[in-house]
């Protein structure tokens, strides 16, 4: 796997200092506190959402309401789930309104569908080659799982790496 | 309720869409934008009863005072790049229910550096769960994964898309208010463009601009006395999405799907009866849903249609007749209220050079 090509990928080990990071961390503007869970559980390198038990589903990303239902934050549990996906779709970023990762281009920016129903979230698919990015070679479809980053001592960021289909286990939440 | 042929535009203003606009606030141009359709519409400043402002950054009791008219119906219309449009059926319902008599209805968009006038910046998920996987500029990220996935569904081509922005800037070439007047472009040269974020084409993405338009609304009774041609509001409907919304069941369908039906059911016409189009695009793809979404072109079969279909002014069925915002230019809160005034500009029977000949019944999507 080759994680030259795609932003940050290269490195696997938090920074010393946080200035060595260029790119944006994660800015909690909302509310820091209700999507504190999560970005606790990235540190662990693992994936929590909330779960909406009365509707049977998941939220992301995080809320203080759950969509749709209206179902009140503090009814809403903090669930670990697998980090099994698909690409729904992706674009393959050449000019980013961010200089930092323009500098690191081509890079996919992608939308992953979670085999935990409902959810998808915003992510970079890692192991392409930069020629396997001008050529458009990922597609639609393409199983991924969750690896984490651990961009500075506080934050880890959640990346996707392709794996090959009879490889992966069947998912359910 | 239905507003059919209850209310009308009968006057019109529109600001060069351009690059920046130094020396200009919000308040200014809006004022600029508001005197040219109180002129056009033959009425006086005294005569504005109701006011319509996109709401959030330019609210109505300010821009109001700024502009020295005393209303008696006032709201805001704060739908982004669709408050223009929404603001259209908001004030007509106002003034087929004697809320006012005339309706002033002004969205603007600075682009002047020395206030900070970018527009942009909402408060969302963004800056926490997007932004740190280095988003494509602007909103590009979302419909590169748009086009993508309409691509992998439909076999949509890159090829096929480049018509729409090909087309456009023919139209816009006859548009003295379009920030690309005078400046030509062939489909070849779509597909010559660097990539922004594959699938995305420099030249099918737009150009952030300043701008600003308005119309004014009245009832259909005071319109038939008007010295313009009216241009009658048959209906209207409203769809919501929350663009960086990834949770939507699919991505490629457009909130037109909801809007469409409801406007077309209050006018008593089906999409087949639509004789011209000014569908919002912001981008080729961006258009090329909402089209199929309408109901004007079968879902999936965008790419063909365009094909073999001329959407020039000259063609069998215009689209975006003044260039639409990939070729004169996305001038912000503006942006789709743009196809407002174009649409009722042809209406009216007023478009010049780029006039089309059936002009009586035209859709919208701002």
């Amino acid at each position: 796997m080759t994680y030259g090509d795609t932003p940050g990928g290269g490195k696997k080990k938090a920074p010393d200092a946080v200035s060595d990071y260029k790119k944006p961390l994660p800015n909690p503007s909302l509310n820091p506190e209700v999507s504190k869970p999560f970005w606790d559980g990235t540190k662990k390198h693992e994936l929590w959402v909330q779960y909406d038990r009365r509707n049977n589903k998941f939220v992301f990303p995080p809320r203080e309401v759950s969509p749709g239902d209206l179902t009140p934050m503090d009814e809403l549990e903090w669930t670990k789930i697998n980090g099994m996906g698909r690409v729904y779709s992706y674009t393959t970023v050449y000019q980013s309104s961010i200089p930092a990762f323009t500098e690191e281009a081509p890079y996919v920016n992608a939308t992953i569908q979670l085999d935990a129903a409902g959810v998808r979230m915003t992510g970079n698919v890692l192991g392409l080659t930069k020629e396997q990015l001008m050529n458009n070679e990922l597609h639609i479809n393409q199983r991924v799982e969750a690896v984490f980053e651990d961009i500075t001592p506080d934050w880890t960021l959640v990346k996707w790496q392709i794996v090959d289909e009879e490889e992966a286990p069947s998912a359910e939440e | 309720m239905s507003f059919r042929g209850e209310a009308a535009i009968i006057g019109i203003g529109e600001l060069p869409t351009q690059r920046t606009y130094l020396g200009k606030s919000m308040p200014g141009l809006l004022g600029d934008a508001a005197r040219l359709a109180i002129h056009d519409a033959h009425i006086n400043v005294g005569d504005v009863d109701g006011i319509i402002t996109e709401g959030g950054i330019t609210y109505p009791a300010f821009v109001a005072e700024y502009l020295g008219l005393s209303v008696r119906f006032a709201t805001g219309s704060s739908m982004m790049g669709a408050s223009g449009a929404t603001g259209v059926a908001l004030a007509s319902m106002a003034v087929m229910n004697g809320l006012a008599n005339y309706v002033l209805v002004v969205i603007a968009q600075d682009r002047n550096p020395a206030l900070g006038g970018g527009g942009e910046g909402f408060p969302g998920h963004a800056g926490e769960f997007d932004f740190p996987y280095g988003p494509a500029a602007g909103a590009n990220n979302g419909y590169g994964q748009i086009y993508q996935r309409h691509m992998e569904l439909y076999g949509t081509t890159q090829e096929q898309l480049a018509h729409v922005a090909a087309n456009q800037r023919f139209n816009a070439l006859e548009n003295p208010n379009a920030v690309f007047k005078g400046q030509p472009i062939t489909h070849q040269d779509v597909l010559d463009s660097r990539y922004v974020n594959y699938p995305l084409r420099l030249l099918e993405v737009v150009m952030p601009c300043g701008g600003a338009a308005a119309v004014i609304v009245t009832s259909a009774e005071r319109a038939a006395a008007s010295l313009n041609k009216p241009a009658y509001v048959l209906g209207g409907g409203t769809g919501l999405d929350d663009f960086g919304a990834l949770q939507k069941p699919e991505i490629t369908v457009s909130p037109v799907a909801r809007s469409a039906p409801i406007a077309l059911n209050m006018s008593g016409y089906s999409p087949r009866d639509m004789q011209f189009a000014q569908f919002y695009d912001c981008y080729t793809i961006l258009e090329s849903m909402c089209l199929e979404d309408a109901g004007l072109v079968p879902k999936g079969e965008i790419g063909p249609f365009f094909e073999s279909t001329d959407t020039t002014y000259k063609g069998e069925f215009p689209i975006n007749t003044d260039g639409g915002q990939l070729s004169a230019g996305q001038p912000g809160l503006a942006g789709g209220f743009r196809h407002v005034v174009e649409a009722a500009r042809q209406i009216m029977g007023r478009a010049g050079p780029r006039q089309i000949e059936r002009n009586d019944l035209g859709m919208v999507n701002g």
